[in-house]
């Protein structure tokens, strides 16, 4: 007893998979340094463990987690995106890690984007939110990417953070705001990429 | 690449069953780890870090290989304690680690628990050595791993928790 399979998703430069063993070194190396002062670290090599540990044991807890995003073509991997709710969470969040030597090339885009739709579509999530450090000024602007809005009344975690809430499924059926989304992801992909018809914004 | 499955195997005992924590174990598990008694396991906890902890369980599984498992009674299921094979990174070994919860206390269930994560350990996955780690302050525990026919041989220090000592257990055809 006690299994819970984690799904794949794809996306045109990606795949997210479980965390696995072997993707650990990678995390490690990530959580040790300044680049998870807003994940609460940096942490020492067992605090990382056991966090990494939790992520896996997060699906079992919660039928839903994070998923380490790869590269589809070499399997290297660039960070961690999905859903995330430990217990003093308000609601359920959408989260991201970007390893930071791979920082800059809309990977946390597509894979929130990919991660979202599967809550929204697949698992009839209604809607979400992202806790964000004020300073975690990358964040942000991913979150107002994605469509987020800065909602002052909602809960926060610890009152050291700021809820970003998520547009809803249908916000993005659609929507100019689905299609800015995918042209962005589609940029990044393919810098030479043209839109058909002409940007509005 | 493939989906990631999770498998966590079941052992019973006369009283006991040794299966997956499971979400419904949060309360029980949360009491524990937040109370006085988890004063010799690093804590006592707050219920997010509790949480962590429960998520770590499971993930031990997949990183490890093995774990530790809820300790349910056998009729009603209800939790009782946390009693496994425990090895994250920085620890000495991979050692038996065992915690019962306050209604579980003084019933023999540590006891019956760890028997059958050691003989887990030795017959099923082979292996030819293992220990426990027991703060020096705790008595019981200490007593248990006595009852259990393990021999302290020194004392561990852990960059976060801090001192404990090493209780090695005796090797499988030792064993009782």
């Amino acid at each position: 007893m006690g299994h819970r399979d984690i799904p794949v998703l794809e996306t045109q430069r990606l795949i997210l998979a479980g965390p696995e063993p072997g993707d650990y070194p990678d995390f490690k190396a990530t959580f040790a340094s300044y680049r998870s002062r807003f994940m609460g670290g940096p942490l020492n090599a067992y605090e990382t463990w056991m966090l990494y540990a939790a992520e896996i044991g997060h699906w079992e807890i919660r039928g839903f987690g994070m998923w380490v995003i790869h590269d589809r073509r070499t399997g290297q991997t660039y960070g961690m995106a999905g859903g995330w709710q430990p217990a003093m969470w308000p609601e359920p969040e959408i989260a991201w890690i970007i390893w930071p030597d791979v920082a800059g090339n809309g990977y946390a885009l597509e894979a929130t984007d990919r991660a979202r739709r599967y809550f929204y579509e697949e698992r009839g999530w209604d809607g979400a939110v992202s806790y964000i450090d004020p300073h975690n000024l990358p964040s942000i602007r991913l979150a107002e990417r994605l469509g987020a809005k800065r909602d002052a009344q909602a809960r926060t975690v610890d009152g050291n953070d700021v809820v970003y809430r998520h547009p809803a499924p249908a916000q993005l059926r659609n929507t100019q705001l689905a299609d800015g989304i995918a042209m962005e992801i589609a940029n990044y992909a393919d810098p030479q990429f043209t839109p058909k018809g002409w940007a509005l914004d | 690449m493939s989906e990631t499955v999770l498998r966590i195997p079941t052992l019973e005992t006369e009283r006991l069953r040794l299966r997956a924590p499971l979400a419904s174990d949060f309360e029980a598990y949360a009491d524990f780890r937040t109370g006085p008694r988890a004063t010799f396991l690093g804590g006592p906890y707050t219920r997010a870090e509790a949480f962590d902890q429960l998520s770590a369980l499971i993930g031990h599984w997949l990183l490890r290989g093995y774990g530790r498992w809820m300790v349910a009674d056998r009729q009603s299921d209800r939790p009782l304690g946390v009693v496994g094979l425990y090895y994250p990174e920085d620890w000495l070994e991979p050692e038996i680690a065992w915690s019962v919860f306050d209604e579980a206390e003084g019933r023999g269930i540590a006891f019956e628990a760890a028997c059958a994560t050691r003989r887990h350990a030795y017959e099923t996955l082979g292996w030819s050595t293992v220990v426990s780690l027991i703060d020096a302050r705790n008595a019981r525990s200490a007593a248990l791993a006595e009852r259990l026919g393990a021999t302290r041989e020194g004392v561990f220090h852990h960059p976060s928790l801090g001192a404990m000592d090493v209780w090695r257990h005796p090797a499988p055809g030792e064993a009782a």
